[in-house]
């Protein structure tokens, strides 16, 4: 760690100003993602399409719609997920599995880049985490169940 | 316009969480990051790892991503795994922890914004990572 260590005022400012940086480039597309779907929310489409992946959800817990958030978090990231499951009124139990699931498996396109870049097989752990994420949600909703017998 | 105005609302009480959560982590973040004490966590922390089939050289990179995230960390993970010429072996057992477990502060807090529970997503993860990373350590071993 040859880097040189600055002092806690500037310190604090930069962590500051990136922090605001990150936030608001987040912001610019959680804010119209929002949107987006509160306003679907209220056509049929939402309904008919997560229709579709109703059973693969119910294995989860989890109701159909909340695909588009799997979707967008296996794609984009974390903050369009969260930007389309807020509308979506999910008990804090479906958050909870959504967050542990996503957690473990999301932005694989870019993270698999990276995870790939420093030398290691980025595909095979993509697979993994894709893997690993589905028997965990698989597994808490078992004992959740279980749990509420 | 009914439907507008809620959805407006909302979105922008959603931004405002997010801007509350984010802003004080990266600081309190970027404040303590130089501490020593950090350093020496990663002192205490060497059985664990040696368990997971991974050494000091590795520590760097897993700390990194464990809080910043793959993307975010990923110039100082890069880095670090080619001037230490990690072998095969350990990037991938490396690769295993981040993929199930990193950026977990972040991650946890901001479904916690949603009502989720933070301490079940957060436990999970980290045992599952060292659980997984253990096993594969052995496994890859033979």
């Amino acid at each position: 760690m040859s880097e040189p260590v600055p002092d806690i005022p500037t310190r604090l400012r930069t962590g500051f100003f990136s922090g605001l940086q990150t936030a608001l480039k987040l912001c610019k597309f959680v804010v119209p993602i929002y949107i987006a779907v509160d306003l679907l929310k209220t056509t049929a489409v939402v309904d008919r399409l997560g229709a579709l992946f109703a059973p693969a959800m119910r294995l989860f817990g989890l109701p159909g719609e909340a695909a588009f958030a799997f979707i967008a978090a296996f794609l984009l990231n974390l903050y369009a997920a969260i930007a389309i499951m807020a509308p979506l009124d999910l008990t804090p139990w479906q958050v909870t599995q959504c967050g542990l699931m996503m957690g473990i498996a999301h932005n694989l396109l870019i993270e698999g880049g990276v995870l790939g870049s420093t030398g290691a097989r980025g595909g095979l752990l993509t697979l993994c985490r894709l893997v690993i994420a589905g028997g965990v949600g698989f597994l808490l909703e078992l004992l959740h169940r279980l749990w509420s017998l | 316009m009914d439907v507008l105005i809620p959805a407006i609302l909302g979105s922008l009480m959603l931004a405002g969480k997010l801007l509350l959560i984010i802003v004080p982590l990266v600081t309190i973040f970027e404040v303590l990051r130089h501490l020593t004490v950090f350093q020496r966590a990663g002192r205490a922390i060497d059985p664990l790892m040696r368990g997971m089939g991974l050494t000091r050289d590795a520590a760097v990179p897993l700390f990194t991503g464990i809080f910043l995230g793959i993307a975010y960390g990923a110039g100082i993970i890069i880095r670090v795994a080619r001037e230490k010429r990690l072998p095969g072996r350990h990037l991938f057992l490396m690769g295993l922890f981040l993929a199930t477990c990193h950026a977990v502060v972040e991650d946890t807090l901001i479904f916690v914004v949603l009502g989720g529970n933070g301490w079940i997503m957060l436990g999970v993860r980290i045992l599952l990572a060292v659980g997984l990373t253990s096993l594969m350590a052995r496994v890859l071993r033979n």
